[in-house]
């Protein structure tokens, strides 16, 4: 069955990139410009009609945001995943909304998480999971986590930590090895 | 008349320790069903007590604030127009005033006032819950009316204290063996009176959480709760006088009101629960049949 | 309608009274059911017959006006303080909370979250911790039982050390609730 989808992205994105392929299951690399064509093609040409996910993924040592689409043909049981990468300045990727109102609320939650915006989606902005959120948005990886919550939720003791080698010995080592056990039956 | 008022307000008093901890016991033996422990006999005098010294800050209007005093007035007037013990004049209380017809007003009065209190505290649960319970209402007081009616008519007195009367000779001349269907419906119309299951869709604890006291807090729910357990004994009886034969004794009337009290607890606790419509159905076709066959039986 | 002042302390006349009070406020405690974190998944079996906390008087009430005891149930996002706040201060008087695992003391494995709270006694007037991560049903009961005999013994103040230090409790939290939209006094 993936053989037909594999077929379509080869005829009409020469230059997809194949990132894993099984019997079910295809994820496909495109460029930012083609992404929307990408779906559009998946969801009328290839039967993959269903929107299950919107993932983001901060990679910030490229400079880039790792968007993918992953969508699911219900009749055939194929899930076909397409990534794109835009850039992580001003990062703006096209809404879903019109095509499938429900992706409306991924995209929110992304906005949200990660301050990507979505032109086109008329819900942008409202609160989703975060009340009033000012900082930077929290998942992206220049936030600094334990900074903030020190800030704001104030001081906590670190943890304690404590090397059990340290009080205990090399035990499990000790154990395995025909001496350990020996000594072990001689107690 | 100071023995008369004495004895009212004994009677008030009495009612209100028995309903209560009836309840307590009704809750332990559930809990055994369930196979629980359950909480103490006198969990209902605690919980009361903590009630009453709770602090109160919610003020929803006028009528919130009457409801629960529209209950216990209901609850006070049914209890004291009932002859307690057959023989003993001074518990009689203030039986020679009304009928019967009275008395199923009075009880339809409190709930009433009860439905418009909490119709006035605004929460959506408690309005649908009043709406539920006044729909079922009007269900099972039909047979309820019809049944007394059959037993009205068949002893030729809407007094209560003739028909209490008219039973004295022997078990055989109560009304539950005189009017077997009429005595059936009636007792059919005894669980959706109690709340009890598969009728307990007033109160129904897992949509609309715990209905018409959503929004009751502190004070005005221990009134509520006692009112709830002055009404309780109150049915018990006016139950017990119109088809038990009323109580020769204090022993016979505290047996007979438990017995008849435990009836809905059992039942309750082994069934689940019917929708409004699936329990208007029932109580306007079964009970209603059975108090009608009684009914048409006397006339002829 | 509104208490604006600190509730007056017993006099001697009233300290039997009280003191029975206290009895009965110990065994009938009823429970807000609201459930904060991962914790309320095991207050569940507390109704159940293996555990059965009706026989210590303890029941579930679906609303705060009847409720004496709220228990937040493991983390705390500032999100949902919002909403503790409001039904904790719509209980009436005397009340109590209950804070369950460690999440709750010092932020337990949350603790450098971009979202939930430390140290809930900054927030909150807490009268009884329960540790564990998260607390077993017995520990719960356990916790209860140490309330239970707090409040007989009179010293289960956690409601009016609230109200006495209302503005400390305020600032703490208004730090974490930017848009603080609750009135100034919710009872």
């Amino acid at each position: 069955m993936i053989d037909k989808v594999k077929n379509g992205f080869e005829i009409r994105f020469p230059l997809y990139k194949l990132v894993r392929e099984q019997h079910n299951y295809l994820h496909v690399k495109v460029d930012m410009v083609s992404a929307m064509d990408a779906i559009v093609m998946a969801k009328t040409s290839l039967g993959h009609n269903v929107l299950q996910l919107i993932s983001t993924v901060d990679r910030i040592e490229d400079g880039v945001f790792q968007i993918t689409w992953i969508l699911e043909n219900y009749g055939a049981c194929t899930v076909l995943l397409i990534s794109a990468d835009f850039p992580r300045e001003n990062c703006l990727v096209p809404s879903l909304s019109q095509i499938w109102p429900a992706a409306s609320a991924f995209e929110r939650e992304i906005f949200e998480m990660y301050g990507i915006s979505f032109p086109g989606n008329p819900r942008e902005g409202e609160d989703f999971l975060l009340e009033s959120w000012k900082d930077t948005p929290p998942m992206r990886r220049d936030f600094e986590t334990e900074e903030y919550a020190m800030r704001v939720f104030g001081e906590r003791q670190p943890r304690e930590h404590i090397d059990p080698r340290q009080y205990v010995g090399d035990i499990v080592g000790e154990w395995n090895t025909p001496m350990g056990r020996k000594r072990k039956e001689e107690k | 008349m100071f023995a008369n008022f004495s004895s009212i307000a004994l009677t008030i008093l009495g009612a209100l320790t028995w309903g209560l901890l009836l309840g307590g016991i009704s809750r332990s033996v559930t809990a055994r069903i369930h196979g629980r422990m359950g909480p103490r006999v006198t969990q209902n005098f605690i919980d009361l007590w903590k009630l009453f010294r709770k602090t109160s800050s919610i003020h929803h209007g006028g009528m919130f604030w009457m409801a629960p005093m529209f209950r216990i007035t209901g609850a006070i007037c049914v209890l004291i127009m009932v002859p307690l013990v057959v023989g003993q004049n001074i518990t009689y209380n203030m039986s020679f005033a009304g009928d019967v017809f009275l008395l199923i007003y009075i009880m339809f009065f409190g709930c009433l006032g009860m439905a418009l209190g909490a119709g006035n505290s605004g929460h959506p649960y408690a309005v649908i819950a009043v709406s539920r319970g006044l729909a079922q209402m009007s269900s099972y007081e039909l047979s309820f009316s019809i049944a007394v009616v059959a037993i009205a008519v068949g002893l030729h007195t809407f007094k209560i204290e003739g028909i209490v009367a008219a039973q004295q000779a022997g078990i055989t001349s109560w009304n539950i063996f005189r009017f077997p269907f009429a005595s059936a419906g009636a007792l059919l119309a005894f669980l959706p009176m109690q709340m009890a299951y598969p009728f307990g869709i007033v109160l129904a604890p897992q949509e609309i959480p715990i209905g018409p006291p959503t929004e009751y807090s502190s004070r005005m729910l221990s009134f509520m709760f006692s009112g709830r357990a002055l009404f309780g004994v109150a049915k018990l009886i006016l139950f017990v006088s119109l088809l038990f034969g009323g109580a020769s004794s204090w022993l016979g009337l505290f047996v007979k009101t438990f017995l008849l009290y435990m009836y809905p607890v059992v039942v309750s606790s082994v069934f689940p629960r019917f929708r409004t419509e699936q329990s208007i159905r029932f109580l306007w076709f079964i009970p209603t049949t059975l108090a009608l066959v009684d009914l048409v039986r006397v006339m002829l | 309608m509104y208490c604006n002042q600190p509730p007056e302390k017993p006099g001697n006349k009233k300290e039997l009274l009280e003191k029975i009070t206290n009895m009965a406020r110990a065994n009938s405690l009823w429970v807000t059911a609201y459930g904060t974190g991962c914790g309320s998944i095991e207050l569940r079996p507390l109704g159940t017959s293996r555990f059965d906390m009706e026989r210590f008087g303890i029941a579930m009430r679906p609303t705060p006006r009847q409720a004496d005891v709220l228990i937040i149930s493991g983390y705390l996002a500032t999100k949902t303080l919002k909403r503790v706040i409001r039904v904790y201060e719509q209980i009436q008087d005397p009340k109590y909370i209950i804070a369950l695992g460690s999440c709750t003391i010092n932020g337990g494995m949350y603790f450098d979250s971009y979202n939930t709270l430390n140290v809930l006694d900054k927030y909150l007037p807490v009268d009884v911790y329960v540790m564990g991560c998260m607390p077993r049903p017995e520990a719960i009961i356990d916790g209860f039982s140490l309330l239970m005999q707090k409040i007989k013994d009179g010293r289960a103040h956690g409601w009016k050390h609230y109200k006495e230090n209302l503005d400390y409790y305020r600032e703490n939290q208004k730090k974490i609730i930017t848009d603080w939209d609750l009135p100034d006094y919710n009872w």
